[in-house]
């Protein structure tokens, strides 16, 4: 099953998953809108928690701005027995956020040092012809989410 | 910045001939707590890997029956990392080759006991 919607980004994340051992991963476009997911089994699911991400992610950022002048653009919460990680990620199209959820596995030390290698390899390997990101009309946003969730669970 | 109550520890264990770094790191987040490293050290991944080479090895020993670790040794090329650990506290040192490191697991576990 392909995990992301876009080739060149299967690379990167596969090693991130394999060097980090984390159990879920969500890499999605600051809008909400997923582009590559690992460990769900149900695509209702990839939705929820892509929205959730992006709403916490758009807080986190603003509760940075005002506070500190510049952007939160991590974040850590460690539960009982499972933790999540929320990072932005600039690329050439965009800022993306990951969202992951791992357990006593791994540790938010390791996350974090695969999450920097992680953007690196994001960064070397987007294609040369990338195409700005426009967020997208609701109209579209729906049916691009749609199509996205379709390649992710091998509907198409 | 505010010294940590390990500050003065680790500059000991750095003023030893061939260490490169020391830190007291946690081994359930792989974070640092304090560090005191020469320049060129990559604090942050060492920490992280350190925690978790730390956990493992705890985790084999348990496994295998010898109780819990001591002390953790490893040999590479150019030096190795020494740690040692006390509940979800980890001390670890890098060293180059020419450290003794006879000296360094005694001051290490002396320390590591003392840790809180």
């Amino acid at each position: 099953m392909r995990i992301a919607v876009e080739q060149w980004m299967e690379q990167p994340l596969l090693r991130f998953i394999d060097d980090s051992r984390v159990r879920l991963v969500l890499l999605l476009e600051s809008s909400g809108r997923v582009l590559a997911q690992h460990g769900f089994t149900r695509s209702i699911d990839v939705m929820s928690a892509c929205a959730l991400a992006a709403a916490i992610h758009a807080t986190g950022s603003e509760i940075g701005r005002q506070l500190d002048g510049s952007p939160f653009t991590t974040m850590h919460h460690p539960g009982n027995q499972q933790q999540i990680f929320l990072g932005e990620l600039p690329t050439a199209r965009g800022a993306h956020i990951l969202l992951t959820v791992f357990d006593d596995t791994t540790s938010i030390g390791l996350v974090r040092l695969y999450f920097k290698e992680l953007g690196a390899r994001l960064a070397a390997a987007t294609p040369s012809a990338a195409i700005a990101s426009v967020a997208p009309g609701l109209v579209d946003f729906e049916s691009d989410l749609n199509r996205n969730l379709a390649k992710l669970f091998g509907r198409i | 910045m505010n010294k940590t109550p390990y500050a003065e520890l680790l500059s000991m264990l750095s003023r030893h001939r061939g260490v490169v770094g020391s830190f007291v790191v946690s081994e359930r987040d792989g974070l640092s707590i304090d560090s005191n490293v020469q320049i060129g050290v990559q604090a942050d991944a060492v920490a992280a890997l350190a925690a978790s080479l730390h956990r493992k090895a705890r985790l084999a020993c348990g496994a295998a029956g010898c109780g819990t670790v001591t002390f953790l040794r490893l040999d590479a090329e150019r030096g190795g990392i020494c740690a040692a650990g006390r509940d979800d506290l980890v001390l670890v040192t890098i060293s180059e080759a020419r450290a003794n490191i006879g000296l360094l697991r005694v001051e290490m576990m002396r320390a590591a006991r003392a840790l809180t």
